[in-house]
């Protein structure tokens, strides 16, 4: 049982990353129709930030135990440069997806040269400040409290933007943008802050995740293609634009690769993608995606 | 024009005549007046950037102080560096610094899956090749036996080997069941396949209980713990030894791998000494240091200069590749030293790779030689961790040192075979 417990948990914690990165992949998807394949550098940029930024904290007298709000404020923070590439990106929305896919991938390799020339080539960490809250023990299965954290947030995430967009006006203007924008434009709708607004928040989404796991692992120069590839692979399982398939889809992307390294370590990869083809070809749309008429 | 014409050809035809008597002449006035120009191919990004950034400061450290004392037998030393990436662009990279930059000497390379398709290359195009980290094994199948111009480091698996033995001195009949967390390409897998043909050779039975192989770079490891956790082994061989390395050690604290009295091995941990951190990196774990252990109380004079200036320099410990790298050019320096004295004038490439074969040399970490068939044997460091020391990191409190002699198949023979048939001593 000890073993089914340490399993799950590192099945749901690893969902729990993944999910922190196709959050904004889908969130921007539904509503700008751009599949952003920088959303793993916005990941890393929050990474590699929030780990100055503890640094700073800590030189400048804060504990070490007050490092989590200093990493959620960071990752907000970073937040401003979503209206800049949002700017960018306008100029290919009505352009073939070709063009939208090479300029995000252009913006991969542009973030690359960003982290190296700041933060330098080799990888980041924070050494054991993640420790600093304990362990959680319930029998002999022990979790590091920060990762119960990590899980935690990745929840109140998915269940707050569901409550953004289901529950209040913006939402529903979001939702009424991303359904039919030239419509949502004739009835007064200023498309164009609403995209600015949503780019942001899909930005945000990345840094806040970035920052909020580097504790556990570390700040390097391939997460963003790491990442995104993953990613992938958790938005064609759930469905490309929606957040109920970004949590779906990262819940059973990280329970099937913690079943498989505990039970054939080589089927890590292929029990993935396994998954993905499957859904693929029964349910093209993903399990929680709208079929394209 | 035709004046100009014949004056090119006159010219053109002294040069020739030049060059054909080129083997029967010697300039060492105008040799000596040119600078000895080193390509150097290094990582400086990914998980290995950290890696070839330590070795350059090694090659610094070897340029400085070649330099200062007049240079390798009269020239200064320039360097041109190139970034190591992929083994198609890091290739192209050889070719630019041998056609257009026109070094003397190419040096560098972390990567075994690089230097394995630069070997041929670099045999093609006679390029002086010493490669720091790099061999040309397929896995531990040797594919050039007796190359011209490229050196290679010593056999990767010499840590692994050296770490079984330990694992057998240490723990033998305290082990019955064994995990392994390697890196998933030949190198993690020939480690943990080394470790368990040593264990048979000695004598020990043990029961494979879990083996994870994780891809190299990979950040999130809760899964690979909780799997092995589950599979309660007694002991834990990883090769694991870049960035990964430090998150494993720390999930695997946090997950409470380390209660429990389970044994840990881990050849390779040295390229991370510093980010494993004493909160979660046990005492009495077996830690491979490789070719330079950066504490050694009775280390050389040089090496207790190099440890103080890089700490100067860059705040940090330095790791065995910065051995590694000064080790090439030290060989370097000595075969080019070797076979000017020998010929008393400027050698050339063949004369300096014939001083070359066989030259032994004082490194950083200690005395290394470069065999005939052009692969280095080092020596290497390893031992049981200890808690006691003044950093924030575990240092060696017992240090076991072998050259790699002992580590490493003799020219021309099979891995596997080597270890059936060798008289290892423990």
């Amino acid at each position: 049982m000890t073993a089914f417990f340490d399993i799950l948990i590192g099945g749901v914690f690893h969902a729990a990353v993944l999910f922190l990165v196709a959050a904004g992949l889908q969130l921007v998807f539904g509503v700008q129709k751009i599949v952003n394949l920088a959303c793993g550098s916005f990941y890393a940029l929050g990474a590699y930030f929030g780990i100055s930024s503890v640094n700073w904290a800590i030189a400048a007298g804060l504990p070490p135990v007050s490092f989590l709000p200093v990493l959620v404020a960071s990752g907000v923070l970073l937040g401003v440069i979503g209206p800049f590439i949002e700017a960018l990106l306008r100029t290919v929305y009505h352009r073939d997806e070709a063009f939208q896919l090479l300029l995000t991938f252009a913006l991969v390799l542009m973030f690359q040269d960003v982290l190296r020339f700041f933060w330098g080539a080799n990888p980041q960490q924070l050494g054991n400040l993640s420790m600093v809250y304990g362990k959680i023990a319930i029998g002999a299965v022990q979790v590091p409290t920060y990762n119960v954290l990590v899980i935690l947030a990745s929840v109140l995430i998915a269940v707050g933007i569901g409550a953004f967009l289901q529950r209040t006006r913006f939402g529903r203007i979001l939702r009424a943008t991303a359904e039919n924008r030239e419509m949502s434009e004739a009835l007064g709708v200023n498309v164009r802050r609403i995209y600015a607004s949503v780019f942001t928040l899909g930005t945000v989404l990345g840094t806040v995740g970035g920052a909020l796991v580097v504790p556990t692992a570390a700040a390097s120069l391939d997460i963003p293609v790491e990442l995104v590839v993953e990613a992938f692979a958790v938005v064609v399982i759930g469905g490309l634009g929606s957040m109920r398939g970004a949590l779906a889809g990262a819940l059973i992307v990280g329970l099937m690769r913690a079943a498989a390294i505990s039970f054939y370590a080589e089927l890590e990869i292929l029990a993935i993608y396994l998954v993905v083809i499957v859904v693929l070809i029964a349910r093209p749309a993903g399990l929680f995606g709208k079929p394209v008429e | 024009m035709n004046q100009n014409r014949r004056k090119i050809l006159k010219a053109l035809g002294g040069a020739g005549a030049i060059a054909a008597a080129e083997p029967y002449l010697s300039f060492p006035a105008i040799a000596q007046s040119r600078t000895l120009k080193i390509g150097i191919i290094a990582p400086k990004a990914g998980i290995v950037g950290t890696i070839g950034e330590c070795g350059l400061r090694g090659t610094l450290f070897a340029v400085d102080r070649i330099n200062a004392a007049g240079g390798i037998a009269g020239r200064k030393i320039e360097l041109v560096v190139e970034e190591e990436t992929n083994p198609k662009d890091s290739i192209e990279r050889l070719r630019k610094l041998v056609l257009q930059d026109k070094v003397d000497c190419v040096q560098g390379i972390v990567s075994s899956g690089v230097s394995l398709a630069m070997g041929a290359v670099a045999e093609e195009m006679k390029a002086l090749t010493i490669f720091w980290d790099g061999t040309t094994q397929d896995g531990v199948k040797e594919t050039m036996f007796n190359p011209r111009y490229i050196f290679r480091s010593t056999d990767n698996e010499c840590e692994a080997v050296m770490a079984s033995l330990l694992a057998i001195k240490y723990w033998k009949g305290k082990f019955v069941t064994i995990a392994g967390i390697n890196p998933d390409y030949s190198y993690g897998r020939n480690n943990f396949a080394a470790f368990q043909a040593l264990l048979k050779k000695f004598g020990v039975e043990v029961k494979v209980v879990a083996d994870q192989w994780p891809k190299v770079g990979t950040l999130d490891l809760t899964s690979h713990v909780a799997a092995l956790k589950a599979a309660k082994p007694d002991l834990i061989f990883s090769s694991l030894l870049f960035a990964d390395l430090p998150i494993f050690m720390k999930t695997a604290h946090g997950a409470g791998l380390m209660e429990g009295g389970t044994k840990f091995v881990f050849p390779a941990a040295g390229f991370q000494h510093t980010g494993l951190k004493k909160e979660f990196t046990p005492e009495g774990m077996i830690f491979g240091h490789n070719t330079l252990y950066f504490d050694y109380k009775d280390g050389s004079a040089l090496q207790k200069e190099f440890v103080q200036d890089y700490v100067a320099k860059y705040k940090d410990y330095p790791h065995w590749e910065a051995d590694r790298a000064y080790f090439a050019m030290l060989v370097y320096q000595a075969g080019v030293e070797a076979a000017q004295k020998a010929k008393n004038a400027w050698p050339s490439q063949e004369d300096i790779i014939n001083a070359m074969e066989g030259i032994k040399v004082q490194s950083l970490g200690g005395p290394g030689h470069m065999r005939k068939d052009h692969i280095a044997e080092q020596t290497f460091y390893q031992g049981l961790t200890t808690h006691k020391n003044k950093y924030d990191f575990p240092t060696l409190g017992t240090l076991d040192i072998m050259y790699s002699e002992q580590l490493q198949k003799p020219p021309g023979m099979d891995f596997w075979k080597w270890i059936e048939t060798a008289q290892i001593k423990l």
